[in-house]
């Protein structure tokens, strides 16, 4: 197989690795060194041509090509296996109203979720229960990593640079998990955006702001009247550009859900509960209006583990959620 | 043993020179265009940036367009106002990482299309929009710069937005004629 990339030439697997450093093409932690055979072996299990175009970052003058993103995909650390997620992560990150150029040149250092639907999250082990928002498991590890590199790497997001974070946010080294469809007999995300439940499909959002919603409280309506304030915090202005389409995701845990669950909740009656809730008129600094356009923008997802009463919003940048079906 | 790695990156900067197009002796006559990103308060000094050209200079009119969201290109029905009437443009407030940078790509995109253009930015950022004209083979490319202590979100009085507008009225008179 041959590629385009120019190439490095390192004496040993040490030097390899420091090399990448001098290259300043990591996110500050070590890498994979992307050897050709690693890269084929990335593209083979994706059944892709490395030079494929997966989409561009126009003010940029970016175009990311298949070859670019697989060199990424094996410095996070990723199988092979892994890469049909990686390539549909890609393509779901460069769609125009993702915003690829505002998400991750912004002050404001907004992340990137990555949420795995279908059944590829058990052929490859992609997380949703305990703690899988966290470390511990590579698929969520290192496709959320992989992502980032392609980010800093390709879509030059380097820091001081393009990447004009103030404070940036752990969560740009990686964020990926699966919802836990069999948690609930809620109808699981990328059923509920018109995908056949045997699809596997990637939804990314941006990610402006992470509210935790503890509410230990037994009742529903309690529970949701938590998480309904807690999302006015700060509210949510429209976004001309991103229009109605712009969303929030809502990650309900297992002692939320088993309680919405048993009281006869769906993930259609919670948006429609709360939307009249979220977009009320302002009422004072930390109880703002949370602008949608219906409920429909309100995107629940089923992950998490038991323990403690615990749900998350993902309250967006200036884009909104998009999604792709994985290819495999 | 040697390992052989490939490069993740894509290049930087297209290794042409950068054409600027041709400036307008002076601004009489000329059309202003104002490419604003609605950032804070900034829209109020392009406003007066704008009253104070055409009374002092004599422009012949304004093509405002005020773009949807801050880090985003103008519309395309904005982009084909612009090219129709303005002959003189520019671009910003360059205040936050992703409209800072934007907005010198619109100024960079309104030369490419053979208007004069220029941007107006924040200190805080001016690293950003210098990588962002180097991306397109235009380092050397001339911004107006505010500095501190004005706020770099655009957070601003109106006092404080007619002053910058008077503080910068002779840069970006300099920078969009000969």
């Amino acid at each position: 197989m041959s590629f385009v990339s120019d190439t490095h030439s390192f004496d040993s697997f040490e030097d390899a690795l420091e090399g990448q450093y001098e290259l300043g093409v990591t996110d500050g932690l070590p890498v994979v060194p992307p050897t050709p055979e690693r890269v084929a072996a990335m593209l083979a299990a994706g059944g892709v041509a490395g030079e494929t175009v997966l989409g561009e970052v126009p003010t940029r003058d970016v175009v990311v090509t298949a070859e670019k993103v697989a060199i990424n995909a094996v410095m996070a650390g990723c199988l092979p296996e892994y890469f049909p997620v990686v390539l549909a992560a890609v393509r779901a990150f460069l769609q125009p109203l993702a915003n690829a150029h505002s998400t991750t040149a912004t002050l404001a250092g907004a992340a990137h979720a990555v949420i795995v639907n279908g059944p590829i999250r058990h052929d490859i082990g992609v997380h949703g229960g305990q703690a899988c928002f966290g470390p511990g498991f590579r698929p969520n590890a290192t496709i959320g990593r992989a992502l980032r590199l392609v980010i800093r790497n390709v879509c030059r997001t380097v820091p001081g640079v393009l990447d004009r974070a103030s404070f940036s946010w752990p969560l740009r080294y990686s964020f990926c998990f699966a919802e836990d469809e069999e948690a609930t007999a809620w109808t699981p995300l990328h059923v509920k955006l018109g995908y056949e439940r045997e699809q596997s499909v990637v939804t990314i959002q941006s990610i402006m702001r992470l509210f935790q919603v503890t509410e230990f409280a037994p009742e529903s309506e309690e529970i949701l009247t938590t998480a309904y304030e807690v999302a006015r915090h700060m509210g949510l202005q429209r976004d001309e550009w991103a229009g109605d389409g712009r969303s929030v995701v809502l990650v309900i845990g297992p002692e939320h859900y088993r309680r919405l669950v048993a009281d006869g909740w769906t993930k259609e009656s919670i948006a429609d509960w709360m939307y009249p809730r979220l977009v009320a008129d302002t009422a004072g600094k930390f109880d703002q209006k949370v602008t949608l356009a219906s409920p429909d923008n309100i995107w629940i997802v089923t992950a998490g583990g038991p323990g403690i009463a615990q749900s998350w919003w993902f309250i967006p940048h200036l884009a909104t959620p998009t999604h792709e079906l994985i290819l495999r | 043993m040697t390992i052989v790695t490939l490069d993740p990156t894509t290049g930087f900067g297209s290794g042409e020179e950068f054409p600027l197009a041709l400036r307008p002796e002076t601004l009489k006559g000329q059309v202003l265009g104002v490419v604003a990103n609605g950032l804070g308060d900034s829209e109020a000094m392009f406003d007066a940036i704008a009253s104070a050209l055409t009374d002092a200079d004599g422009l012949a009119g304004v093509c405002k367009v005020v773009k949807h969201s801050v880090a985003v290109p103008p519309q395309p029905e904005q982009w084909a106002e612009l090219l129709a009437h303005a002959t003189v443009a520019v671009t910003g407030f360059g205040g936050c990482g992703s409209c800072s940078t934007r907005s010198m790509r619109d100024a960079l995109d309104l030369e490419a299309a053979g208007i004069p253009a220029v941007c107006v930015v924040h200190s805080a950022l001016e690293p950003a929009v210098r990588a962002m004209a180097r991306l397109v083979g235009a380092e050397e490319y001339p911004v107006i710069v505010i500095d501190y202590p004005h706020n770099p979100t655009a957070v601003w009085t109106k006092e404080e937005s007619a002053m910058l507008a008077a503080q910068v009225l002779d840069a970006v008179r300099l920078r969009l004629t000969r």
